[in-house]
């Protein structure tokens, strides 16, 4: 993600739990939230925060039929007019012996076209550095974000500090 | 509600299921030729398939407790219920051993000693599938699988009335326990598929088989546990089981269809590819005279849940839930016809013809035997009814909520 210059004030918190009570205040609050960072997947986020679901499992759908129409016919078109072979007396077309290799490419198609998927929505790949707010949040530490510009900065300091975060700082990324 | 009240209307309904069980037995018994093959096939085909799905339901409580998951603490009762079952299974199967001591019925081709005299492979088998092993077997070993279920069941209604912190010394237990049973159920169930379900086709052997059908068992232990966990909370019990709840069960439903296609195909393309007639002829046989039961059963087992489940919203949605748990209930059940009716119907044709060893598979379409009919179906209500007899009078003896178990909080507090 390039660098978007922008004001950011977060508060980290310590605790999972914390942060969740802190997030259902701010909605009650009518605070703005801009992003918040965790270290894992934390349960019950998502609906507080109000994301939609992921529509990346539709596109894994997608690469997935995509991989079976590739291998089914692929091998229908090898199998029977590219360079027909009999493998131990049965047809040319054998349905049952191509489900595995169909299966198999199902799989390899939807894992990798949704690896792939997934790295370019959050920009990620080689050579990319993506600003980090603090570095703790990738370890121990949770982390809600606002953005200044839309936020009045006074309040969302004395919310952070009410709500029980262990650190209030200021960044632009 | 802590306590599940078993009201006299449930009881005046499962009755008169078990009531529509026996008519259609009767009636079928009447209808039957001369061996009473269709009654007895049924017979066993639906005794084998509850008294799997009661074992699947203990196999997997022990599986849970072995894993220390905590997810299904809140509903376990229903999956304890399940397993009381057992004893009735035990039961229910030692009938059919016994008809095959006695020479009452004729569904397994080894148990006719004049058949084997002059078999080749019967003699070769004659160390397992004897009738000694069918009937001694079965109990000894359903026993030992009621065993462990009883002492889990036990040791779970024992844990909530304890009042003292003891260091969850009855979880602890109940650990041993689950832990010695897992590999005892697995290595015996697959004994009882190979002599309940298998030897109908006494000549053929599939090394896979004993993984497809219990496969088949898991599934519809599933689906029936979703079943009943929607009609309990209709009814007001099982509140603080969550949508979460049934969206991991909905995903076992899911993946265990797929387990299920998975050993399906497998037995299939190995017997396809390798192309030895005698193992082939147990597919020739339901391709050329079951063929739309073969299809069926692929179908409402496999693409069926694969399509409708694989969505997120589908699984946490109750109605497209059960629907998809009743269809594939169901399916498990004709895939069980379709394990059992094609050698039974060869083995009753063969006797009557007086062991003509060769005697045609095609005897034409035949009710009961190609298709199920009114008659299977009234059977399998009466068993379902007898099994949730039983499984409700289990349920209704303790409280629903495992107040002491360890993992409680967990499972309400449960999130996927």
């Amino acid at each position: 993600m390039a660098n978007t210059n922008t004001q950011v004030i977060y508060g980290l918190y310590d605790d999972e739990e914390i942060m969740l009570k802190a997030i259902r205040k701010a909605n009650d609050l009518h605070l703005n939230i801009m992003d918040v960072y965790t270290p894992f997947p934390v349960h019950g986020l998502d609906p507080l925060l109000g994301l939609s679901e992921s529509r990346l499992h539709i596109a894994g759908f997608i690469y997935g039929m995509l991989g079976t129409l590739t291998a089914f016919l692929g091998m229908t078109w090898i199998f029977t007019k590219d360079w027909p072979v009999i493998f131990g007396g049965k047809p040319y077309w054998s349905v049952p012996a191509f489900i595995p290799i169909t299966f198999e490419l199902t799989v390899l198609f939807a894992a990798i076209g949704m690896t792939f998927t997934f790295y370019i929505v959050c920009g990620l790949g080689p050579g990319v550095t993506n600003e980090m707010l603090d570095d703790r949040i990738t370890d121990d530490k949770f982390c809600i974000a606002f953005d200044e510009s839309e936020v009045n900065s006074s309040e969302v300091e004395s919310f952070l500090s009410s709500t029980g975060a262990s650190e209030i700082n200021k960044k632009i990324i | 509600m802590n306590q599940f009240k078993f009201t006299s209307q449930l009881r005046i309904g499962l009755i008169a299921m078990m009531v529509i069980g026996l008519v259609s037995m009767g009636l079928t018994w009447y209808m039957d030729d001369d061996l009473h093959t269709r009654f007895w096939s049924n017979y066993l085909h639906n005794a084998s398939f509850f008294t799997g799905i009661a074992l699947m339901a203990g196999f997997f409580i022990c599986i849970c407790i072995t894993a220390w998951a905590g997810w299904y603490a809140v509903f376990k009762r229903v999956w304890e219920g399940f397993s009381m079952f057992l004893i009735v299974g035990l039961v229910l199967m030692a009938v059919v051993g016994v008809g095959a001591y006695m020479h009452l019925h004729h569904l397994y081709h080894w148990s006719d000693p004049e058949a084997v005299k002059t078999d080749v492979l019967l003699q070769g088998k004659a160390g397992f599938l004897n009738s000694n092993w069918y009937l001694f077997g079965t109990i000894i070993i359903v026993g030992l699988w009621y065993f462990f279920a009883k002492a889990i069941r036990n040791l779970s209604v024992r844990e909530d009335s304890e009042t003292e912190d003891n260091n969850f010394k009855t979880h602890r237990r109940m650990r041993v326990y689950a832990a010695i049973f897992l590999p005892v159920a697995g290595f015996t169930s697959a004994a009882m598929i190979w002599l309940w379900i298998m030897s109908v086709d006494a000549h053929w052997y599939s090394t896979l088989f004993a993984w497809y059908s219990g496969a088949s068992w898991f599934v519809s232990m599933i689906a029936l546990t979703i079943l009943c966990l929607l009609y309990l909370r209709s009814k007001g019990y099982f509140q603080e089981v969550s949508v979460e709840h049934m969206h991991d069960l909905g995903k076992f439903l899911f993946a265990f269809s797929i387990f299920w296609t998975y050993l399906w195909f497998s037995q299939y393309m190995l017997i396809w590819y390798g192309n030895v007639g005698e193992e082939t002829m147990y597919y020739r046989t339901r391709f050329d005279y079951y063929k739309p039961l073969f299809y069926t059963n692929l179908v409402i087992n496999f693409v069926l849940p694969f399509f409708v489940l694989m969505r997120n919203d589908t699984k946490r949605k109750f109605g497209s839930l059960g629907f998809v748990a009743a269809v594939v209930f169901f399916g498990h059940w004709l895939d069980y016809f379709l394990m059992l009716k094609p050698g039974i119907l060869h083995t009753a044709m063969e006797h009557m013809s007086h062991g003509a060893e060769h005697a045609s598979h095609h005897v034409g379409f035949k009710m009961g035997f190609t298709m199920p009919g009114f008659l299977e179906l009234g059977t399998m209500i009466g068993f379902l009814g007898l099994f949730l007899f039983v499984f409700f009078t289990a349920l209704s003896k303790a409280a629903l909520l495992p107040k002491n178990d360890p993992y409680l909080q967990e499972s309400l507090h449960h999130h996927v």
